[in-house]
């Protein structure tokens, strides 16, 4: 079945975009992370318009990350405070990043930028997931008790100054340090169409030093306000969400996300990571190939605009 | 409770038929400019700026399948019919254009391994689609000139103005990259389409629209010739536009992008928060 997409201008099967959309939930449902970094080169690969892709994955991301925050917040694993100067540099980050974008879409190179944005991300995370779940099965069979590092190590970092308290995270740190956090994810988000949940939750545990309770909870609330900033400028500036390519990814995710939830409760953690990181380093090598092959025809056009 | 878990119920039918919406929409016909969807067939009185055109006798009369073009959400393309008489002996030639834009062709080079958009190139007056057909081979057809009146594909990209000046060899890679990404589109369907003749005096063609359509006033014309020279010719707006739901989204988004914006926050927010506590119910 086949619908128009008012906004990509184009027609596209609906149970492509609804498998996408349940993919990135069954994501979301299994890791607490997004599923727009795996949603979005999808989305192109399908041949959505990278710009349309990413502003409406942006989209997308608000209603993964309300359904969830929904239970983090009623659990109490939110720290507002933090949640709000992170969310200060995501959304001073996120608006650079669609001015960013929109300048890179002017000249022609966004869709390189997006490209090669993901592959060095998606192969790096999907480099340290398949090296951590790999030394972790192996000492797993060792040592099946293993002991557990330090909690709490201290950095450079936290001789920065502006320390602020953060009594739910028990922390005293600079909040240059969560500022600039959400600074980066911002431009992220901005430019790849993500939550960005999968950099922000491991820079949150291993950078900043949080209480693993309150990642999660701390990071939704934070993803779903840059996401809904992203959303609001990438339609007023560059008019590329398209609602009903959301919709359909959205519903997607609402079925996938409980499947992907009750699947990890299934599988032993390790496996669940492994799995992932083979994922993640399919796309990022799909990606990287369509960069490195020769296309099959070199021109490709830009905007076009009606002159009146 | 009880309140609570019925309105859930409600918004659990409401959920699809929301997803439903834009298929379900029906094509209302209303578009500002374009003519009533009736339109008599046109006549070769239309006024056309070429003075060569006999004013007088209706030697040529043709008319589509349909007067519009409308991208609803089931559109995937769509191929129009033309049709029409003409007074024998003679051939026809008919040309369809899209509305013209400024088109900016970026060519991909390898740069340290990888390939990236180097070069670019506008172009002026490109017209969004191109299809030209002829009931016999158009070199033989326009051998004794018709005025430019009548140009192949290639005669009427090459007349298509660059923005800036470049070697001509690059210009001329510049206008086949650029003949290339719009056939590969669909957007110019072919060198050259075939008229068909019945009766020595019924003409067709069909008209091949892909689903990636820019919006805008078509222009249809059907030529008359004789000798290689035009006799009669007609000449139709065809209107390409989005209607109904489609039509609405896509008017605001380029509107009213900040109202647009907040709207689909909204959305998102509503669907994800009441297909989360669905879901979790289940």
């Amino acid at each position: 079945m086949e619908i128009y997409l008012p906004i990509a201008e184009q027609s596209i099967n609906v149970f492509v975009l609804l498998g996408l959309g349940g993919m990135a939930g069954l994501l979301a449902g299994m890791f607490g992370v997004g599923g727009g970094f795996l949603a979005t080169p999808m989305l192109i690969f399908v041949g959505i318009p990278p710009a349309v892709a990413v502003a409406s994955q942006a989209n997308q991301v608000i209603a993964n990350s309300v359904s969830s925050l929904q239970v983090q917040w009623r659990r109490g694993n939110v720290d507002l405070r933090m949640g709000l100067v992170l969310l200060l540099g995501g959304v001073l980050g996120s608006s650079a990043g669609v001015v960013l974008f929109t300048y890179l879409k002017r000249i022609g190179q966004i869709d390189f930028v997006i490209a090669v944005l993901y592959v060095v991300m998606l192969s790096a995370i999907g480099g340290l997931m398949s090296f951590e779940s790999l030394r972790t099965y192996f000492r797993q069979r060792r040592h099946p008790e293993a002991p557990r590092g330090k909690l709490h190590q201290h950095y450079l970092v936290h001789r920065l100054p502006l320390k602020m308290r953060f009594y739910k995270s028990k922390l005293y740190i600079s909040a240059l340090l969560p500022i600039g956090l959400g600074f980066l994810i911002g431009i992220l988000s901005a430019i790849l169409g993500v939550g960005g949940g999968f950099v922000l939750v491991p820079a949150m545990i291993y950078l900043l030093g949080m209480p693993t309770s309150v990642v999660i909870g701390t990071s939704n609330f934070q993803v779903l306000f840059v996401a809904a900033n992203v959303t609001f400028l990438q339609s007023a500036t560059n008019g590329t969400v398209d609602v009903v390519l959301a919709v359909l990814l959205i519903l997607g995710g609402v079925v996938g996300a409980p499947i992907g939830s009750r699947l990890a409760a299934k599988l032993p953690g390790v496996v669940l990571r492994g799995l992932m990181a083979v994922l993640i380093l399919a796309v990022a090598a799909e990606l990287l190939v369509e960069l490195l092959r020769a296309p099959s025809s070199p021109y490709s056009l830009g905007i076009r605009e009606v002159l009146r | 409770m009880r309140r609570v878990l019925l309105g859930l119920l409600l918004c659990l039918l409401a959920v699809p038929a929301f997803a439903q919406t834009p298929r379900l929409e029906t094509p209302p016909p209303s578009v500002p400019n374009g003519p009533p969807p009736s339109v008599p067939p046109s006549v070769s009185t239309a006024p056309l700026p070429d003075s060569a055109i006999p004013a007088a006798p209706p030697d040529l009369v043709m008319d589509l399948s349909s007067a519009r073009v409308s991208i609803t959400s089931a559109f995937q393309g769509e191929k129009l019919l033309l049709f029409g008489m003409f007074d024998p002996p003679g051939e026809v030639v008919v040309v369809v254009q899209g509305p013209p834009a400024r088109e900016t062709v970026m060519r991909k080079e390898r740069f340290l391994g990888l390939w990236l958009n180097t070069g670019r190139q506008g172009f002026d007056d490109v017209p969004a689609y191109y299809y030209i057909a002829a009931s016999q081979p158009l070199q033989r057809l326009l051998a004794r000139g018709t005025g430019g009146e009548i140009l192949s594909l290639a005669d009427r990209l090459a007349s298509v103005r660059s923005v800036g000046s470049r070697e001509d060899s690059e210009l001329t890679r510049f206008r086949i990259g650029l003949t290339e990404v719009k056939r590969r589109e669909g957007l110019y369907p072919a060198d050259i389409g075939q008229v068909t003749i019945q009766a020595n005096r019924l003409f067709r063609v069909d008209l091949p629209f892909p689903s990636r359509l820019p919006e805008g006033i078509y222009d249809v014309r059907a030529y008359l010739l004789r000798d290689g020279k035009i006799v009669a010719a007609v000449q139709r707006p065809l209107p390409v536009s989005k209607v109904g739901f489609n039509a609405q989204l896509a008017g605001w988004a380029s509107r009213n992008g900040e109202f647009y914006g907040l709207g689909a926050i909204l959305m998102a927010l509503l669907v994800g928060w009441l297909g989360g506590t669905i879901m979790r119910r289940l």
